[in-house]
């Protein structure tokens, strides 16, 4: 009986003891990044983190939401870091942006927050106002473009670092576009007009891939931005304010049609295929245009090297459309980290290494955002870029991001497009829908 | 004096028994229970998941469920999921059970081959039948010059038989072996009185087979009706809840409503629905089915 009783007492003890184990190893990882570093203010400690650095050891956790093109990154940052502070090491997780990275934010807002987070530009609206990004100091964000500046800046400080920078618009196939005599369309019946020219000669208008709602999503912004913000710049202000609707907006119901118009001139199985399907289509000639952003650049170019591409603005009603442009990666810092002077060293190495910053441009296929470097990558679209940049036809679309959010708003909005674009629902249900969850929409 | 001893040997049994349970027993109440107690009291509140305060709005969250159509289209899916996968994965399970327990040749191969899928987890199952119906299927389908439409996943309409075929092939081949096991504990006297009394094959399967499996019947019928309602792996890797909203669970709504959509309040009262919902079937189920039950 007793040794019943002391194999019972066991087995329990080893049962406890175990789970603790388990849960201690993650206490402890925390530890060994809450050892060391000292409480100083972000940005009264930037200009000394450098020397403070070769000290200690430090671990720095990072939460990183990625789009498709930044996987990767990590490693070349890894190693600019070791090689310039040899002390500090980073604990990445890595996380898809669009569907991960605001349900990590919110579990850590619980447990606590990462040391570094890397997002979007529109993010910092949505963290900032909960009082938990750090400031960044100016040494790091003179380095950076001052246009990128603006969207992170909230009652005059600055919470994000923005690295880089995609463009949208609609690429299209420029070798077809010039032995079809095709010019760049600026209003929709010059769109009209290509479209016809394409079905004609049995090519697909436009390529798209509908099986991913984030696409539907992202390509309604474009047209909600050059149709909708372009004339009225605070339309989401004024949406929650109950001033304007998506039912009695004619604009955001000229926005929402679009996708009618692609869904009608492309692939008949777009609801099946995904990105790298659809731009495999695309690179092969089997479609003329893709509405879409510099994302897209990475496969275009995997896939064929010599595909030549340019891009141009989607047209809107009012044939002044412009080319939207999207901040990226965007540094951010958590506030109440313990290890201010680690952060900025990190943050020196990402604005500072230049070499680093064309190693990760050159690899997302995306464009600068810090001042004084320029990516080496052929971006055949970039000529095309730089001519809307120097006619001022270029939109930060942050604009829009910010007062319509996209978690639980513009996802969810699309999801209601795709439905009315396959008849489960109507036109007027899915303004509705869009109206019914204006409380959504905002990131406070 | 014996009847002391048998007291005190309870008591130290207990005791015991006791030790072994408690560890488990805490697991289950800090994960399991304590979450869902949680879950009930944000239900209440109509919190968005980051800030500390949790506004009480009572049972406003609750009301607002059933007009919200969304969660009614989840549900509805959600249902016609969970009847499709319980019929069709019974009967076939069932069926190739007792194809597999007469005796046939290669019978071991054709029950790992069965089994197999199930080892697979449902992201990877999903993955796999994105692709199939995406792209393999309709290579096949332009090299025969055939004219099939395997586009299950991109049509509201097609995409609920889709997901049925990609669930069935993973789970058929394990509850097989249940009814397997079930079909193989059946006395073959039973079959033989049987048989002396004149029934064929069929009443034989009806009269002593259905019976005798009622156990198995039971647990196979509640697992795949409670599995079935907590779909979501297989959708995210597959569908991602679309077209549109064609292949939304309720799970897959609730998480998007809670964390997505920063209406943690509100996704919880979609989450306290699903767990009524749960515990009513399977009740239900076990009280109905158990009530069929024979001994041998």
């Amino acid at each position: 009986m007793k040794k019943k009783k002391v194999l019972s007492v066991f087995l329990a003890t080893a049962l406890i003891a175990s789970t603790l184990a388990g849960c201690g190893a993650k206490s402890g990882e925390t530890q060994s990044t809450d050892a060391t570093g000292s409480n100083t203010d972000n940005t009264a400690a930037a200009t000394e983190a450098p020397a403070d650095a070769s000290a200690e050891k430090v671990t720095l956790s990072v939460l990183a939401g990625q789009s498709t093109t930044d996987a990767g990154i990590e490693d070349m940052i890894d190693e600019a870091l070791a090689k310039k502070y040899p002390n500090i090491t980073l604990e990445w997780e890595c996380v898809d942006w669009g569907n991960d990275f605001q349900p990590k934010m919110q579990q850590y807002m619980q447990s606590g927050l990462p040391d570094i987070m890397i997002g979007k530009a529109q993010d910092v609206k949505t963290y900032a106002s909960q009082g938990i990004l750090g400031a960044i100091d100016s040494t790091y964000t003179d380095r950076v473009l001052d246009a990128a500046n603006t969207n992170v800046t909230i009652d005059g400080k600055v919470y994000g670092v923005v690295y880089n920078a995609l463009y949208q618009g609609v690429y299209y196939n420029k070798d077809m576009f010039e032995e079809n005599g095709w010019t760049i369309p600026k209003t929709q019946e010059d769109l009209q007009k290509i479209i016809d020219a394409c079905k004609e000669k049995g090519i697909t208008p436009f390529a798209s891939h509908m099986a991913d709602t984030w696409s539907i999503g992202n390509v309604t912004m474009q047209f909600a931005m050059n149709d909708v913000f372009n004339k009225t710049p605070d339309w989401g202000d004024q949406f929650r304010a109950g001033q304007s609707s998506f039912s009695d907006s004619k604009d955001f119901q000229t926005a929402y049609s679009y996708n009618k118009l692609i869904y009608d001139n492309t692939f008949k199985d777009t609801f099946s295929i995904e990105q790298t399907d659809c731009d495999s289509r695309i690179v092969s000639g089997e479609a003329a245009m893709k509405v879409s952003g510099s994302w897209s650049i990475q496969n275009f170019l995997d896939i064929n090297p010599e595909f030549n591409f340019g891009i141009f603005p989607f047209p809107n009603q009012t044939g002044d459309s412009k080319l939207i442009f999207e901040p990226n990666i965007t540094i951010m810092t958590n506030a109440s980290s313990e290890y201010q002077d680690a952060i900025n060293c990190v943050l020196d190495v990402l604005t500072g290494d230049k070499e680093l910053a064309v190693e990760i441009y050159d690899y997302t296929k995306t464009a600068a955002m810090l001042k004084d470097v320029t990516p080496t990558f052929t971006n055949p679209s970039q000529e095309d870029i730089d001519a809307y940049a120097a006619k001022g036809q270029i939109v930060d679309v942050t604009l829009g991001n910010n007062q319509l959010v996209w978690g639980g708003f513009q996802e969810e909005n699309a999801k209601d497009i795709a439905a009315w674009l396959q008849g489960d629902e109507t036109f007027e249900q899915a303004l509705k829908a869009s109206d019914d969850r204006a409380d959504a929409s905002s990131a406070q | 004096m014996s009847g002391r001893k048998k007291t005190n040997w309870n008591k130290t049994m207990f005791k015991q028994y006791f030790l072994l349970v408690l560890p488990g027993l805490v697991i289950f109440t800090i994960g399991l229970i304590v979450p869902m107690l949680m879950a009930v009291r944000y239900s209440l509140t109509s919190w968005d998941g980051m800030t500390k305060e949790k506004p009480f709005v009572g049972f406003e969250n609750y009301l607002s469920l059933f007009q919200d159509s969304d969660f009614l289209n989840a549900w509805w899916f959600t249902l016609k999921f969970t009847i499709g996968n319980t019929i069709i994965q019974n009967i076939l399970a069932l069926l190739f059970a007792v194809a597999l327990d007469k005796g046939i040749k290669a019978q071991k191969l054709y029950r790992t081959a069965f089994f197999v899928p199930c080892l697979i987890s449902s992201v990877i199952v999903g993955f796999v039948w994105l692709r199939m119906f995406s792209n393999v299927l309709p290579a096949i389908n332009e090299a025969l010059g055939t004219n099939i439409n395997f586009l299950l996943f991109g049509d509201g309409d097609t995409v609920l038989s889709g997901l049925l075929i990609a669930n069935n092939w993973q789970w058929i081949g394990y509850w097989m072996l249940i009814y397997l096991a079930g079909l193989q504990s059946i006395p073959a006297e039973l079959y033989e009185a049987a048989r002396v009394d004149g029934a064929g094959a069929i009443r034989r399967f009806i009269n002593v087979t259905i019976p005798m499996l009622a156990p198995a019947i039971t647990i196979c019928i509640v697992g795949i009706t409670t599995g079935s309602l907590k779909v979501y792996d297989l959708l995210v890797a597959s569908t991602k809840g679309g077209p549109g909203r064609a292949s939304t669970s309720i799970i897959y709504q609730t998480y998007t409503t809670a964390i997505n959509g920063r209406q943690y309040g509100y996704g919880s009262a979609m989450s306290v629905t699903l767990v009524i919902v749960l515990l009513l079937v399977a009740l239900i189920q076990v009280k109905e089915l158990k009530s069929r039950e024979v001994q041998a």
